[in-house]
């Protein structure tokens, strides 16, 4: 987080994290395509021949608080390949929340476990607490044969207090209920750091309806926790 | 996280995360100006073609008021006539600082522009000038901020007639003819076609910084991961350094420990040697037959350990640096009967052909007399050993003559035999200490893997060469290369596994 008094201008930084291939790209890409372009800047992305993304994909998104000050929220994605742990690391510098993008497959399992021990040993390496950065996993690819059961989700989610959601990130589903779930960790986090509803007047409702006011939310969950308040868990 | 902008006090901030170390700002967590996102060279030069087709005056600002294009089109000759009265350069000078650094907003004499019905003019403004004259100016907004401003004009709007009396008021004696001709060089227009060029502007300068941000972007970060990459290199060398300094320091401690280990178990074996000894020359009574056999065993035994141990004193010796070679004149031939002679019992025993061809002429060198031998005896004893019974091993010693691996004068000492062989893979290890290619619980030779090892260093030491050629089933072949004269001796001869050599000098 960087918060400008100066400017009024807070910078909040989300990083999609996980395995090769689990679908970070497609999320901003889905996020992307939900925001109204004044709310949003270009999705920026550097992929190689074969679709894969190479250093990093970076989706910024903003809007103006009824206290004045400019909320800039910057998703970005890390290069899910193995040899491309250092830039993993650099975008990972100073996140305020982490979404880990896990495939569902059973199969994926093993490839799941190594990425989110690659980013506690990142964060750790940053000097990031990992146990101050919340993080909240996505299941992607929830329609796939082989995909574990909900029975099993629910398994992984009773293991920790990392919350759980569930997606099929190509068709939308489950993207915009995960990005709830990260920005309104990071907003509490961010709170307990720095005050905000107390320093800058900007309350945890506030921060998530101004960024959802202007995406597209039919069909997803997040009209109704923005209404009750709730929290995915 | 961190804060800015607070008269330099520290924000509320609960952050109590250790930091590894302090690493500068990722250039993604920098906010973008737009000189970082355009080539600045480039972009003026298309900034005056596009002023040159359209006939209009263009400039760009950074969100500091820097000037990153600056192209005048038509409006010389009238701007800096009406410049030259007090009145109009005081105004005209008012009205550059309200296009270039006042607010973006319908205020201070700025009103919104005429656009056609439903156009976007995204925060547009019209300014315009006391001389009649116009000026666009719209934010170059990017990711929701404004990174800078592109002013438009001045163009004459196409419905202005006679000049307006805000002009003729303030510069009195103004030759209205002359300003009207100088006038007539500006582009005349109405203010929605530049309204049209300025948003047509303003899309090209969108897809310019998108492209620049990209490239700008991905090369930092390409930068600052290959940083990370030479960081975690490094941090590697440096726990790779200290563990060889571990090991190095471990070996040594083995080595010392067998150095006393060996002194102290060769010091009771000596008296048991000695009293066998006495026991079987009868020095206290007669024994039978049996028991001069029995004591016979011990002291054979006794001796093969002796032996054992003794070699592990010396490449112990050798490891920790500790031996000296002492060098006199020695007779080859001599010294090689010697061995010969010592080894004799034990191939007699297994029934070996043992050949030794001496050259015609007496080879005459300096050398360690003790050391050379012991090359000779180990190198020979191996060969037995190694040799199945019935087999043969030759001993031949060449004459003095020139040496092109040695590149001077001396002699070789070659022993051959019909064994068991070495594995062409393992050829360049058994010089190794403690190394044996038959490395199972069960093997069939005894020994401690020491010999050639001592047979190395002791050459070495001589400013020799060991070299062996063995085919597995057939025989082995050691050539030992000895110069006539070693060289001067160092203090000590280095241990079999020899460091890497210093690096050179530095050349400048």
């Amino acid at each position: 987080m960087q918060l400008n008094h100066a400017q009024r201008e807070l910078t909040v930084k989300v990083v999609y994290y996980g395995p090769g291939l689990s679908g970070k790209t497609t999320n901003l890409q889905m996020i992307h395509a939900r925001t109204g372009s004044e709310g949003r800047g270009k999705l920026l992305t550097v992929e190689t021949h074969d679709d894969r993304t190479l250093f990093f994909d970076l989706l910024p998104v903003f809007f103006h608080t009824k206290g004045g000050y400019t909320v800039k929220v910057k998703l970005f994605t890390v290069p899910g390949q193995v040899i491309h742990n250092a830039t993993r690391r650099v975008v990972l510098q100073n996140a305020d929340a982490v979404a880990f993008i896990a495939d569902s497959r059973r199969s994926a399992g093993q490839e799941n476990n190594q990425y989110w021990a690659n980013l506690q040993d990142n964060m750790r390496e940053n000097g990031l607490n990992a146990a101050q950065v919340p993080i909240v996993i996505q299941f992607n690819k929830r329609d796939l044969p082989d995909s574990k059961t909900d029975a099993e989700l629910q398994e992984t989610r009773a293991r920790g207090k990392e919350p759980v959601v569930g997606a099929v990130a190509i068709r939308g589903e489950g993207v915009l209920e995960t990005l709830y779930a990260v920005l309104q960790l990071a907003y509490r986090k961010m709170d307990e750091q720095a005050g905000l509803s107390r320093n800058i007047g900007l309350t945890e409702a506030e921060f998530l309806k101004l960024i959802f006011a202007r995406m597209d939310l039919s069909g997803t969950q997040v009209g109704d926790w923005l209404a009750n308040g709730e929290a995915p868990r | 996280m961190s804060e800015g902008g607070d008269s330099g006090r520290p924000g509320p901030s609960g952050d109590h995360t250790p930091r590894l170390e302090q690493r500068p700002l990722s250039v993604l967590e920098r906010r973008l100006t737009l000189a970082d996102m355009l080539d600045t060279s480039t972009f003026a030069e298309l900034v005056k073609s596009f002023a040159e087709l359209y006939k209009l005056g263009v400039k760009v600002f950074d969100e500091k008021g820097n000037r990153l294009a600056d192209i005048k089109s038509g409006n010389g000759d009238f701007c800096g006539y009406v410049f030259s009265f007090p009145e109009g350069k005081r105004c005209c000078t008012q009205t550059v600082a309200r296009v270039k650094d006042g607010p973006l907003a319908t205020t201070q004499n700025a009103r919104a522009p005429a656009a056609p019905q439903g156009t976007k003019v995204h925060g547009m403004i019209a300014v315009p000038c006391f001389t009649g004259l116009r000026y666009l100016v719209l934010p170059i907004l990017w990711e929701g901020d404004v990174l800078g401003r592109v002013v438009f004009g001045p163009f004459v709007p196409e419905d202005l007639g006679e000049l307006p009396s805000s002009l003729t008021d303030l510069t009195p004696g103004i030759d209205l003819a002359q300003a009207q001709s100088y006038l007539a060089k500006i582009r005349r227009a109405p203010e929605s076609t530049i309204v049209k060029v300025l948003l047509h502007f303003a899309q090209l300068l969108e897809t310019l910084v998108a492209a620049g941000q990209k490239t700008f972007l991905t090369s930092q970060v390409h930068i600052e991961a290959t940083l990370e990459n030479n960081r975690e290199l490094e941090t590697q060398n440096k726990r790779l350094e200290l563990m060889n300094v571990q090991l190095k320091d471990m070996d040594r401690l083995k080595s010392s420990f067998l150095a006393t280990v060996s002194h102290e178990l060769r010091t009771p074996l000596t008296s048991i040697i000695g009293y066998s000894e006495m026991l079987s020359e009868g020095l206290v009574g007669t024994l039978n037959q049996e028991q001069t056999d029995y004591v016979r065993t011990i002291m054979e035994k006794g001796d093969t350990l002796l032996k054992l141990i003794s070699s592990i004193l010396d490449v112990t010796q050798i490891e920790a640096g500790k031996v000296r070679l002492t060098f006199e004149p020695v007779n080859v031939g001599d010294l090689v009967s010697t061995a010969v002679s010592s080894i004799k019992p034990q191939a007699q025993k297994k029934g070996l052909t043992l050949d030794l061809r001496l050259p015609g002429r007496a080879v005459e060198v300096r050398a360690d007399r003790e050391k050379l031998r012991q090359v000779m005896v180990n190198l020979l004893s191996n060969a037995v050993k190694f040799t199945p019974k019935g087999g043969w091993v030759q001993v031949l010693v060449t004459e003095v003559k020139f040496q092109p691996e040695l590149d001077g004068e001396g002699w070789q000492f070659v022993v051959q035999d019909s064994g068991v062989g070495v594995p062409t893979d393992q050829l360049d290890k058994i010089f190794q200490s403690f190394y044996q290619v038959d490395n199972s619980s069960t093997r069939e030779f005894g020994g401690a893997g020491l010999g050639l090892a001592i047979v190395k260093s002791y050459v070495e030491g001589h400013g020799g060469k060991v070299r062996v050629q063995s085919e597995l089933g057939q025989g082995s072949r050691f050539e030992v290369m000895l110069p006539v004269s070693p060289p001067p001796p160092r203090s000590v001869i280095a241990p079999p596994l020899s460091e890497p050599p210093p690096p050179p000098p530095d050349r400048f």
